[in-house]
């Protein structure tokens, strides 16, 4: 596979003036990722360490293999909900190693409000527990949560996609016979219970961990019933008397250790099989990507220099070079493993759109995964493009793209807006793992045109009542309207509501990928199947 | 061509094959068999060829091997045909640029009489959200800039026209 040969200039002022305002996003990212993780008050601090309990952080460390990639979904979840202090919404998840298999892992964060349940929290768990069955890869639940957030229940428990659908996610996982465990580290009250117990193997912590449908103060207004932590759910009885618990261990290590071995117990499944080849680092540096995404997000870029700095080797076998070439369609490696990428290099017009439909049938022909790059304002609009039945060619890209068999991945490198984001596979489309950089930006249009067209609605409204409106009035119904609708297509929006599982780092991306794709071969891929296609 | 081997800096064209008892070297003069056996020294084979052994030592890197043999060291790079032959149907550049869409100008760079050089900007615009920079085509003289900043077009609008060149 030939090598794309950059036309960068690294000394170009647009690079360097690229280059300084990326850093500077990232300085905000890296701190703001680095706070949710780590920054805790001190009360909270001081509180596991009295309830003689480790910290998540140093509990997933003990679980983990040493060395092993971890790959955190959306650690900045929730940001911008709840005042911002429910970091990371009070959960962590991932993929990780474990006995050299990947696992999934859904872990309380107890130094946030206790590990309660917010409606951020279910979303969060909800979503890790679709990507195991999605990719069938095995759980680790580690346990340590005061129970759903009661001011909040309506968001946390009665709906399709809230606290029920953690456990029923469990039992599909039991059910498609992929193996999980708990390891209880503090306590599984009411609905929590159930996450220790719908596990095949279940470890309680002696001293911290307890399991019960009811604690100690619920027990006794409901019965006047008095009775300790300990008896009521403690280790020692669930694992001596209920039989609800399945191992006993003395200490946090003891607990992991002991996981550590299960897990290395469970069988293996052999991976599906897809074409690779030996695995090449990129040619050209990934760091050049700050320098090549335009501090102006309304700037053109090309794709393939996007590409040239997270493929193996910067090889990419181009497909149709002349034709639809706002689509940028191929093949390369990533991790050795070969996957088909769509990259947007401008508007989807409808020869852009046949391409990316073709295409795809190709890469479900022969089993290649595809990668999707967006950078997408949208499919033409306009008379010609109407005419030439833009819309019936759009159908048969999303007919295509939602067909599709093989494992996909998103990245939403820059603009995600309109139909354009379902075309390229956008949160609603399954896409294995999907993710963001920091500067991109996502809804139905771009910030000025919904500004516009709502000032538009609103102008005319008065209008009709027969008010005039200077200038200044019109600003001052389009400013506030322009300013909300800016910071609602952010990217710390996005990642704060879920809609994706994680602003990365632009070099990141490649091990992003990479470990996306890897775990993802855990599931076998189907054989092509399709609706049917509007020709 | 199916594969392009330079020894030393001179290029031959030849390709390994196997005869189903032996590998055989094809090249454009004919075919010559051949034997490389591994002798245990790290990086060491022992060679048979036209009925001549010799013993040699590889090192293989992602662009050339080299092989020790006889007291000196040769360089053998590997080129990929497709790699040399692409670019070879480019053609020269057109003298306009042609509207890839309707849309908006945003500004231009120059005017008619500039001589330009290859890749040089001449105008932004803006369609469906984007701008989008042009470049010259080829170097040489402007001779239209027909739209001026803030000017709609439609699809397939000349954008700039150079002038023609001289031969």
């Amino acid at each position: 596979m030939r090598r794309i040969e950059s036309q960068i200039d690294t000394n170009a002022a647009d690079y360097k003036a690229n280059y300084a305002a990326m850093s500077e996003r990232l300085k905000e990212f890296h701190a703001r990722q680095h706070a949710a993780r780590f920054e805790r008050p001190q009360r909270d601090i001081d509180r596991l360490a009295r309830q003689n309990k480790l910290g998540v952080r140093e509990r997933l460390k003990l679980l983990l293999d040493p060395g092993t990639p971890f790959l955190e979904f959306s650690t900045l979840a929730a940001c911008r909900e709840y005042d911002g202090v429910v970091p990371g919404a009070a959960v962590v998840t991932g993929i990780g190693i474990v006995q050299g298999r990947e696992v999934a892992i859904h872990a309380n964060d107890a130094s946030v409000k206790g590990g309660a349940w917010y409606p951020h929290t279910v979303k969060k768990v909800v979503r890790l527990l679709d990507v195991a069955l999605e990719n069938r890869l095995p759980v680790v639940h580690i346990c340590d949560s005061a129970g759903g957030f009661l001011p909040l229940q309506h968001g946390v428990f009665p709906d399709r996609y809230l606290g029920g659908r953690v456990f029923r996610n469990q039992v599909k996982l039991s059910q498609a016979n992929i193996p999980q465990i708990a390891v209880v580290g503090g306590h599984c009250t009411a609905g929590g219970a159930y996450v220790p117990t719908l596990s095949d193997y279940n470890i309680i912590i002696e001293g911290t961990g307890a399991i019960f449908l009811g604690g100690p103060p619920l027990v006794k207004a409901a019965t006047g019933e008095e009775v300790g932590v300990q008896e009521l759910g403690g280790a020692v009885m669930h694992t001596s008397v209920s039989g609800t618990g399945d191992y006993r261990a003395a200490t946090e290590q003891h607990a992991f250790s002991l996981a550590r071995e299960i897990v290395g117990q469970w069988k293996r499944t052999p991976k599906t099989i897809i074409e690779t080849a030996a695995y090449e680092e990129p040619y050209y540096d990934p760091e050049e990507l700050y320098g090549i995404i335009p501090k102006d997000r309304k700037t053109q870029f090309d794709m393939r220099e996007v590409l040239a700095r997270i493929v193996d080797g910067s090889r990419f076998h181009e497909y149709q070079p002349d034709y639809g070439t706002t689509m940028v369609c191929g093949f390369a490696h990533i991790w050795g493993y070969k996957v088909g990428i769509l990259a947007n290099n401008g508007v989807l017009f409808n020869d852009s759109s046949l391409k990316a439909a073709h295409f795809m049938q190709l890469c479900n022909q022969n089993r290649t995964p595809l990668v999707f790059f967006q950078n997408i304002t949208g499919y033409m609009v306009g008379r010609e493009y109407e005419e030439r039945g833009i819309a019936k060619d759009g159908a048969k890209m999303l007919m295509a793209q939602g067909g599709s068999v093989v494992p996909k991945f998103t990245v939403i490198a820059n603009a995600s807006y309109g139909a354009g984001n379902y075309g390229m596979c956008g949160r609603a489309w399954d896409a294995r793992t999907l993710f963001m950089w920091p500067q991109a930006e996502i809804g139905v249009m771009g910030a000025d045109q919904a500004a516009n067209t709502m000032a538009d609605v609103k102008i005319r409204q008065l209008q009709r009542e027969g008010k005039e409106l200077t200038e200044e009035e019109i600003a001052a119904i389009r400013e506030p309207v322009l300013e909300k609708y800016k910071r609602d297509v952010e990217a710390y929006t996005s990642t704060s509501e879920l809609w994706d599982d994680g602003i990365l780092d632009p070099a990141d991306t490649r091990n992003a990928l990479g470990m996306s794709i890897s775990a993802s071969l855990n599931a076998p891929i189907d054989d092509p199947h399709y609706g049917i296609f509007r020709l | 061509m199916q594969r392009i081997f330079q020894i030393d800096g001179e290029e031959t064209e030849c390709w390994l094959g196997h005869d189903g008892s032996r590998f055989v070297l094809n090249t454009p003069n004919g075919t010559v068999a051949c034997q490389l056996d591994p002798t245990g020294l790290p990086g060491g084979y022992t060679l048979r060829a036209k009925g001549v052994v010799r013993e040699l030592r590889l090192a293989v890197g992602p662009e050339a091997t080299f092989v020790h043999m006889n007291g000196r060291t040769y360089e053998v790079g590997r080129v990929d045909p497709a790699e040399r032959l692409a670019g070879s149907d480019g053609g020269t550049g057109d003298d306009r640029l042609v509207a890839p869409m309707p849309g908006v100008v945003v500004s231009v760079a120059v005017k008619p009489g500039d001589t330009v050089e290859e890749g040089q900007p001449l105008l932004v615009i803006e369609s469906m959200k984007l701008e989008t920079t042009l470049t010259a085509p080829r170097d040489g003289v402007v001779a239209e800039m027909p739209f001026a900043e803030g000017d709609s077009f439609g699809l397939k609008d000349i954008l700039a026209q150079l002038a023609p060149e001289e031969e």
